[in-house]
């Protein structure tokens, strides 16, 4: 099938999908919205006009009295609406926000708790949104209405021959049309087919249009986002940080300091065996002990030689070319480094680079059974590009616990973090961070 | 004398096994988390076990839990819990209820053979062993510093080791002074702090460690 066929078909099948009818919830909801809008500044005086002729105070035409009411209903009615304008806004907010994620699946962030004009913006904005809206619902139901003529044209035009009968009629957007005859139902039913069509469309370009005006208007605006985002990046970092001296931490308490804490007990025991002064008492075994000790001390020494290098590997000193060399060098998988840099990127920036590539790398080999992984770094004065890809199987989760913390730490300099790893392979995940925090 | 050692670092383990048992202890069982350490207490009834504070499965304080438990079912058995950094509120924690029959010390401590298994036959037979570190850290964070201020160096010394666990010999070989002058400066100590005189070494273990510790 080709992609024309397959355009053709999505556009047939447009208007008889579960979104659509959700679409025409959301739009129907859109036009009472902005009549409730247009409504609201008309409610005191109609209310008041009402009161006025149930009092009977309208029925002998405009008494001296009415003018004044009205004066000050018209007051009234100002006062509450700069009262109130903000507060029902921002409920209004709510409310849209609310059918644009259930009925559009479309998710709008919600505003900070203060108030802002911007809600009343949105609902004034309402009013000429509804048209589309309006207009692609009324294409949807007439359209449905339409097509069914043919359908219960026998069922009302069964007179005898001869009966004079008017003509029945159909309401399009381009005004009523009438027919007499099954023909005619035929043409009305060909026309609602048509309306049906069109009406998704209109009614997406509304809710498209609606959803772009609750995301400028009803969301935290961009400082307020940004501060959130820098909140969110700042808790990472922090988290990061903690989790690395827990880390860190544990790595001594459970490698060099026990080791260093055995090594003094075996010379302890070396040097009872020793004794303190004339011939040793157990030679033999003061010289195992010793050995023991001697083997322990190189153990506690490589030990802290990986922590170290774990830490912050000094080769990064000489840059990231050399660091991701040598970082290759020791790749159970074989690596390609390239590096083209105009300078030298901060050093921050250099070891989160470095460290990422050391993840993906350490991924590759571990899940991806990869034959061969190339690792890149290019960029500009401003933003430095990394990219890791290997030939393996694929299938790896930006989610899990590995890519997901690399986004984190990645996220606290404003970088990106892109993941493309279709089932089957290959992989290829690409980091984009600025060159100087 | 019979010990049960829980210690997860195997190293570590296979080195207390072998210092013990050169030292004439028996090791009735040696193994690698708190659940094998409560059933082995429970079966072999050793005099002492000593106990790494931290073990699998959190690597927190199980060991200390399973020291009180140990303590709580088997008063009869010694506990002597080692860590590679002390902290005050395990030692309160562990020292609650009696003074007797228990230590806390530095794993850096096994570097001393001979006070770590002095240390060790102390617990074993009811005695106190208290890190000197931890005692320092009591008596830093104490709630009388005037009190131990009005002592002499020498009679802080003796403190400093009384609470530790130290019998009047083992303070005197410690300072290299006679018995007679440890008994004296005990005495000036007790005075000057204002506690009850008593014979026994854990009753005057316990006086000093609720005085520096308050």
């Amino acid at each position: 099938m080709s992609a024309g066929d397959n355009g053709a078909m999505t556009a047939l099948r447009a208007p008889f999908t579960a979104s659509a009818l959700r679409l025409v919830v959301f739009c129907v909801a859109g036009v009472v919205s902005a009549a409730l809008v247009l409504a609201t500044p008309a409610l005191l005086p109609a209310t008041g006009v009402l009161a006025l002729k149930v009092a009977g105070a309208l029925d002998t035409g405009p008494a001296p009295v009415v003018a004044p009411v009205f004066l000050v209903l018209l007051a009234i009615t100002v006062v509450l609406l700069v009262v109130l304008a903000v507060p029902a806004a921002r409920a209004m907010g709510v409310l849209q926000r609310r059918l644009a994620e259930r009925l559009l699946d479309r998710p709008v962030p919600a505003p900070p708790p203060r108030r802002s004009w911007r809600a009343v913006g949105y609902c004034l904005l309402k009013v000429p949104l509804a048209i589309p809206q309006g207009y692609g619902a009324f294409c949807y139901v007439f359209g449905v209405v339409n097509l069914s003529y043919p359908v219960w044209w026998p069922l009302f035009r069964n007179h005898p021959p001869g009966t004079t009968l008017g003509p029945v009629r159909a309401l399009t957007p381009f005004g009523m049309i009438s027919t007499r005859t099954v023909a005619g139902a035929f043409l009305i039913a060909a026309a609602g087919l048509g309306m049906l069509l069109v009406a998704p469309w209109l009614m997406r370009a509304g809710a498209a249009m609606d959803v772009a005006a609750m995301r400028r208007l009803l969301t935290p605006g961009g400082l307020a986002e940004r501060v959130r985002e820098l909140q969110v990046t700042r808790a990472a970092a922090i988290d990061d940080a903690a989790a690395m001296m827990r880390r860190l931490e544990r790595d001594l308490h459970d490698g060099a300091q026990i080791r260093l804490a055995t090594l003094a007990m075996n010379l302890g025991m070396a040097s009872e065996k020793l004794g303190s002064d004339g011939p040793p008492p157990d030679l033999a075994e003061a010289r195992e002990l010793v050995a023991l000790a001697h083997r322990g001390a190189k153990e506690a020494l490589a030990d802290l030689r990986d922590l170290v290098r774990g830490i912050h590997p000094p080769v990064l000193d000489n840059g990231l070319g050399d660091a991701l060399a040598t970082l290759a060098s020791g790749s159970a998988v074989p690596v390609t480094v390239t590096v083209e840099l105009p300078g030298r990127p901060a050093s921050a920036i250099e070891t989160i680079a470095y460290f990422c590539a050391a993840e993906l790398l350490t991924n590759a080999a571990k899940h991806s059974r990869a034959g061969r992984v190339d690792v890149g770094v290019r960029g500009t004065e401003e933003r430095l590009t990394l990219t890791v890809e290997d030939d393996g199987a694929g299938g790896a989760d930006p989610d899990g616990p590995g890519l997901s913390g690399l986004a984190r730490r990645i996220a606290v300099v404003d970088g990106r973090i892109d993941v493309h790893s279709p089932a089957g392979g290959p992989t290829r995940v690409t980091i984009d961070l600025p060159t100087h925090a | 004398m019979r010990v049960v050692i829980a210690e997860d670092a195997a190293m570590m383990r296979e080195g207390l096994v072998r210092l013990l048992t050169d030292r004439g202890f028996e090791v009735c069982a040696a193994v690698a988390d708190a659940e094998a350490l409560r059933s082995a207490v429970a079966a072999d009834e050793p005099d002492v076990a000593v106990i790494d504070i931290r073990m699998p499965p959190t690597h927190t304080d199980e060991g200390l839990r399973a020291a009180i438990d140990i303590r709580r079912d088997h008063p009869g058995v010694g506990v002597l819990v080692f860590s590679q950094y002390v902290e005050t509120r395990y030692a309160t924690r562990l020292l609650a209820d009696r003074p007797t029959g228990v230590g806390y010390l530095l794993k850096d401590r096994v570097a001393d053979v001979a006070d770590f298994v002095d240390a060790l036959r102390r617990v074993a037979s009811g005695g106190t062993a208290l890190d000197p570190e931890v005692v320092g850290h009591l008596m830093r964070a104490g709630r009388d510093t005037t009190g131990l201020a009005s002592l002499t160096p020498r009679e802080r010394e003796v403190l400093a080791l009384m609470a530790e666990g130290r019998s009047n010999a083992g303070i005197a070989a410690a300072l290299v002074i006679t018995p007679g002058v440890v008994e004296k400066h005990v005495a000036n100590i007790f005075a000057k702090l204002g506690l009850p005189v008593s014979d026994s070494d854990n009753r005057r273990v316990l006086a000093v460690l609720r005085h520096v510790s308050g």
